[in-house]
């Protein structure tokens, strides 16, 4: 091999690592975090650390390149899930159920979002539950159906958007504080596909 | 553990013409990368979210945003089962008077600095009365220190001369959306004129 060949193989092996791997890296840990600056809980996934002023650069970015407007976790963690339980991409063609334990005395949120994070066009123009909106069962258990049709009880519609969110809000200091710190929490719901189309 | 493979194998010649020099060097370079873009990613792109509602907010002036809904979003991701007032606010004139009712479970009252900290927080359950109020002064602003109105009088300091300010009330259903409005609409933002 010539020395004018050898010379561009390694000309572009350095660009490729260099320029590919530092943008490729900082856009993962950016955009879909690390063990750094997220904690996961089944398909539930928070950054730890938003909306604190002393948050660690990857949150901060994530943060302003969304365009969001985190209250600080040490008082209200935002859980994120784009996928079910069995790791399934979370979709409007399919039906899921979420089932939240007796919460108390957390104040809890759960909304649907597209894949953009805009809300999904619905007729009934209902995009989330909360504990005082959302109906339980007896025995305290708050079960959520997100679904293209309507369902009984706590029907969350998830429109025609192809890909959707879910982002399960919880206020509640003494468990945000556990699970910054990396504590053994209360879990949190499963995902359940219950059908498809 | 040793693999038994049927073929063994082959990487392309051209893989041998790499020297580890190249590649030391490009992990280096990688890393700078890397650390620049993570600090630049916040300044590009649509903008963070005090620029997107810089617009739409007047100064230093309380508003009461109407309800999420489908295409008439203010931000990405924010609950949409939420009233929301927001002030934008700027203190180079002066400290700002803010006053809220944060009453009840899920309501929150926080101020945010341009790039998102949210560096003070106040949650309403914690609350014994429904309403607070306090002075929002620059950080560092000992000669407005020195002249509070009283000694009941709580300060707030901004790390930045600008922000937001935002209280948030759970919409607990139809039939309290104008009571929750009601309160929201007690919620005010004003300038203290030096």
């Amino acid at each position: 091999m010539s020395l004018v060949t050898n010379a561009l193989i390694n000309l572009v092996v350095f660009a490729a690592v260099a320029f590919g791997g530092g943008l490729g890296t900082a856009w993962y840990m950016i955009e879909a975090g690390s063990r750094l600056s997220t904690r996961t809980f089944g398909p539930w996934t928070t950054w730890t650390a938003a909306g604190r002023p002393e948050a660690d650069p990857y949150t901060r970015a994530h943060t302003a390149r969304n365009g969001l407007l985190p209250v600080s976790s040490t008082l209200e963690l935002t859980f994120r899930a784009k996928a079910d339980s069995s790791g399934s991409r979370l979709t409007s063609t399919c039906d899921y159920t979420i089932v939240l334990q007796d919460t108390e005395p957390a104040w809890w949120s759960l909304a649907v979002f597209d894949g953009q994070g805009k809300l999904v066009q619905n007729g009934a123009e209902r995009h989330a539950f909360n504990n005082q909106t959302a109906m339980r069962e007896p025995d305290g258990r708050t079960a959520i159906v997100v679904a293209r049709d309507a369902r009984p009880g706590n029907w969350l519609p998830s429109g025609r958007s192809g890909r959707i969110v879910l982002v399960l809000t919880v206020q509640d200091a003494a468990f945000a504080a556990a699970v910054h710190d990396g504590a053994q929490t209360k879990s949190l719901p499963e995902i359940q596909r219950t059908a498809c189309r | 553990m040793i693999l038994n493979l049927p073929f063994k194998p082959r990487l392309p010649a051209w893989i041998g013409e790499v020297s580890w020099r190249t590649l030391a060097g490009a992990a280096f370079l990688g890393g700078a990368v890397h650390i620049c873009v993570t600090f630049a990613a916040p300044l590009v792109g649509a903008g963070n979210a005090f620029q997107q509602l810089r617009a739409t907010l007047p100064l230093n002036r309380m508003v009461v945003l109407p309800a999420p809904a489908s295409g008439k979003q203010i931000l990405p991701y924010l609950p949409p089962d939420m009233l929301y007032a927001m002030c934008r606010y700027e203190l180079t004139g002066g400290p700002v008077s803010v006053t809220a009712a944060v009453s009840g479970p899920g309501w929150v009252l926080s101020l945010h600095t341009p790039q998102g900290d949210n560096f003070y927080v106040l949650p309403g359950q914690q609350l014994r009365s429904g309403e607070v109020s306090f002075l929002l002064v620059p950080s560092g602003d000992a000669a407005h220190a020195q002249r509070r109105a009283s000694a009941t009088d709580t300060q707030v300091a901004s790390p930045r001369p600008e922000g937001l300010i935002v209280v948030r009330a759970p919409l607990t259903g139809l039939a309290w959306l104008a009571e929750t409005d009601a309160v929201l609409r007690r919620s005010s933002c004003t300038q203290v004129k030096r």
